[in-house]
This record gives C-alpha cells, structure tokens and sequence, in this order.
C-alpha cells in the first residue's frame, strides 16, 4: 500500500473543515470493503483517508414526515435488521441481503455503495427505483440535495466534489399499494458479484392498470438507469400476459442500446427478459 | 504534514485485553494481529475479503480483519479464535467441530467457528438454511461444508 494519513474527525464540522483544506489529496473512509482492496492495488492513492464510520450523525434511520432519512456509514446489516425499512422498502432491504457475505454486509455502507459507484453495486439501482435523494454537505457551500439519478456520471465516477461529504440518503415514502421486488443473479449465491439484478416497482389503480412502474436493472449497464420506455409502455394499460411479453423484448432492446453488442448479451438478453417476466408475474399474484 | 507519517498509537481490547501498540496507517487489523499481536490463530488469505479466513468478531459483528484498516478499530473489542477457548477447555463449537470432523486442512476452521459464534449469539437455534447464509462468507477449500454446517447444527446435542 502507498503510503498514506489518517484522519479520525471527532465531528462532521472537523471532517467537513478537513475537506476543505485537503479535499482534492483525500479520500474517505467509511465500511473500507471497496476501498481497502483498492489501496492495497495501489488504485487508487490518497495522501489522506478521512475515517467517518465514528460519527455519530452518519448513522441510522429515521422517519422524518413522510420520507425516510437513511445515514450513509448505515452498514447493509444494520439496514437488513431495520424493522422501519423492512415494512416500507422491501425491495431495498432484500437488496442490502444480497450483498457478499455477512461479514462484508457487517462492515460495507449504503454511503459507500453510493459513493464508489461500482456498476455491480447491490443497492443503487433498488435506490434509484426508489427515486432516492442524496444529502451533500461542505464547509464553503452548506447542504445541496440531488437525486441519485443524476449522481453517477460514470462506473466509479459520482458528481460529489472533492470537499463534500455525502451526509444522508434520503427516500419519500412509496404511496399505498406500491408492490416491490428484487433479484440478483450471481455466480454463486452468497459472496458474488452481480451478473444482474433487477428492481420493480408496480402499482395498479382500482381499474387494475399500472398507475406507476419503475424498472431499473443493475450490473448490466455503466450506469443503473430506469426503463423509461418499457415503464411508459405499461403505464395506463392492464398488466396482461401478452403486453409483459412485448414489454420484456422492449426492456432487453433498451438495455442494449446502452451497453451495445458484447459478448455477454446473447445470455444477457432472455434472462433479463425471463427475470422480468417472472418478477412481474410474482408482483401481480400479490 | 510530512509524506512519510510515523506510526500512530492505537488502543483496543483484544480477547478481553486492553491492548496498546505502534501502527503504520496502511497496516490492516490482520496485520496487527498476526505480526505486532502474535495472534496468528486468524489466518491471512486472499486479502480481498473473498474468501473469511481472518474472520475476527469486532463489538459483536464478524468483520474480515484484511478489509479494516488497523487506525478504524480504535477502542474496539476484537475477539479472535484465541480468545475462544483453551486446549484444556475448549468452546462447545471447537468440541462439535472435533466431534464431527469438521476440521480438514484446518486453515478456514478458525474463521468457520467465529462466523458460527457470531451467529448461535443471534439466533440460538438457527435453521439449516440460516447456518448455511451464516457461514456464507466463509470459504472452505478442501470443500467440507456439509459437517462443518452439522458441527453447527449438533453444537448443543
């Protein structure tokens, strides 16, 4: 490992203020299960690692009217054994479970799943079906708050800046009825990478149409996006076999309009299609 | 601040024990345990936190000592495989691995029984498929999972 400092904040002001001398040669610390391994490559090197996992505030989940406050040093455990998040999200949770093993899910941190950006993150796309806000903060600017969607640039690649720290993940609750499923699909079933996952959510109105549908694969693309254009293909329609079928093709054309031809889309696209497919049906049986 | 920092004291309990000692801000806990604390019960693997070999339990949770930076467990409890029981009196887990011939090669055993601790501690009766997600971060090379999940299982039969 190239040789760096470290830098235990007693408070978010000392981290925030440390940032802004040293932002640009630092880098932050939080669970360390992306970025340790990165170290130890000498991918990356920091002069500084800025430790937050023993900040108070930066942890824990909160109800605050009608969102949810998630800290970003929460670790995937903690966000597993949340009775709060497992009633109102449970797409997410079961997205958190999915991640490596216990003892990464122990140590690994939404904020860190965020803010490392990795294409095969477990919890940004069920975040970003989720219409998740994130929470910045800087010594110079204060507080801004932006939406997930608009935060990844590219694979590893946030829009924070380099004296910002991501100080909160935030969730509007999901209106009454909002059904919502997860699956991975992996090598193996704990301790893998995603190959893909796929995160729904469906509502029907009282004539049974789809009233509102988010469709967001993730570890396909650079970058986890939603469906736009199989989403507005259900919008207003009943749900029936023959429309998730078409809905499915549309859902695999737009996926490799992002990723283009690789050698792995001849796999990619009927399970894709297939996982849709299945998951809509579970999600209608309900 | 100079390019090339000293080393840093940090202070924890390790098997109960307070402990003090000189750290590199690079060195890894498992660095720590195995070269300055002679703990070499936790064993040191692939270093990407893959495969559970240096499984140590940190304030009641199992970590991979190779994924924590040895300056982030200032002031924790860290229980590593010696602090789980002695040759004379061994833990009802180190008994049922024996009992069941648990332990091939032996290099995964140490953090196999520290992922189980972690979990009978949580769910004093856990289902087949509850050890097995328990264990799920615990590689065991010479593939002998199927008694060392039944040493889980029979820990208290």
């Amino acid at each position: 490992m190239q040789r760096f400092q470290f830098y235990n904040p007693c408070s978010v002001e000392d981290a925030l203020n440390f940032l802004a001398e040293q932002g640009e040669r630092s880098k932050i610390i939080a669970g360390g299960t992306d970025l340790i391994p990165g170290l130890r490559l000498e991918e990356i090197r920091p002069d500084f690692v800025l430790n937050i996992p023993e900040i108070n505030p930066f942890s824990g989940i909160k109800e605050i009217d009608h969102s949810f406050w998630i800290g970003p040093t929460t670790t995937f455990t903690e966000m597993v054994e949340s009775n709060l998040l497992s009633c109102s999200f449970p797409a997410l949770v079961r997205s958190a479970a999915s991640v490596g093993g216990p003892q990464i899910r122990n140590r690994g941190t939404i904020g860190g799943n965020i803010a490392n950006a990795s294409p095969a993150a477990d919890v940004l796309p069920a975040l970003l079906a989720h219409g998740g806000e994130l929470e910045l903060q800087s010594k110079r600017n204060g507080k801004r708050i932006i939406p997930l969607a608009e935060a990844i640039l590219s694979p590893y690649k946030t829009c924070f800046r380099s004296d910002e720290i991501l100080t909160g993940i935030i969730l509007k609750k999901l209106e009454p009825g909002t059904r919502s499923a997860f699956e991975k699909l992996g090598r193996r079933k704990a301790m893998a990478r995603a190959r893909m996952n796929l995160t729904l959510l469906l509502r029907l109105n009282h004539r049974e149409e789809v009233s509102e549908l988010r469709i967001v694969p993730g570890a396909v693309m650079p970058v986890a996006k939603r469906m736009d254009r199989t989403e507005r293909m259900l919008l207003g329609k009943k749900p029936e076999p023959l429309l998730i079928e078409a809905a499915s093709k549309t859902l695999a054309e737009e996926m490799v309009e992002v990723t283009g031809a690789r050698w792995s889309t001849e796999y990619k696209i009927p399970v894709l299609k297939n996982i849709f497919k299945r998951m809509m049906k579970q999600l209608l049986t309900v | 601040m100079s390019k090339e920092p000293g080393k840093t004291l940090l202070k924890m309990r390790v098997n109960g024990k307070a402990v003090e000692v000189m750290v590199n801000p690079t060195w890894t806990l498992l660095r720590v345990l195995r070269e300055e604390l002679r703990l070499t019960g936790t064993k040191k693997g692939c270093e990407q936190g893959d495969c559970g070999v240096c499984t140590v339990i940190m304030d009641g949770r199992t970590v991979n000592a190779c994924l924590v930076l040895a300056l982030q467990t200032d002031s924790k409890e860290i229980e590593t495989i010696e602090g789980l029981g002695t040759a004379d009196q061994l833990h009802p887990l180190q008994k049922s691995f024996i009992k069941h011939g648990a332990v091939q090669c032996g290099f995964c055993t140490p953090g196999m029984l520290l992922s189980a601790k972690a979990l009978l501690e949580k769910n004093a009766d856990p289902t087949l498929e509850e050890i097995k997600r328990g264990i799920s971060g615990n590689l065991c090379r010479c593939t002998g999972f199927a008694k060392i999940i039944k040493a889980i299982q029979n820990v208290h039969r």
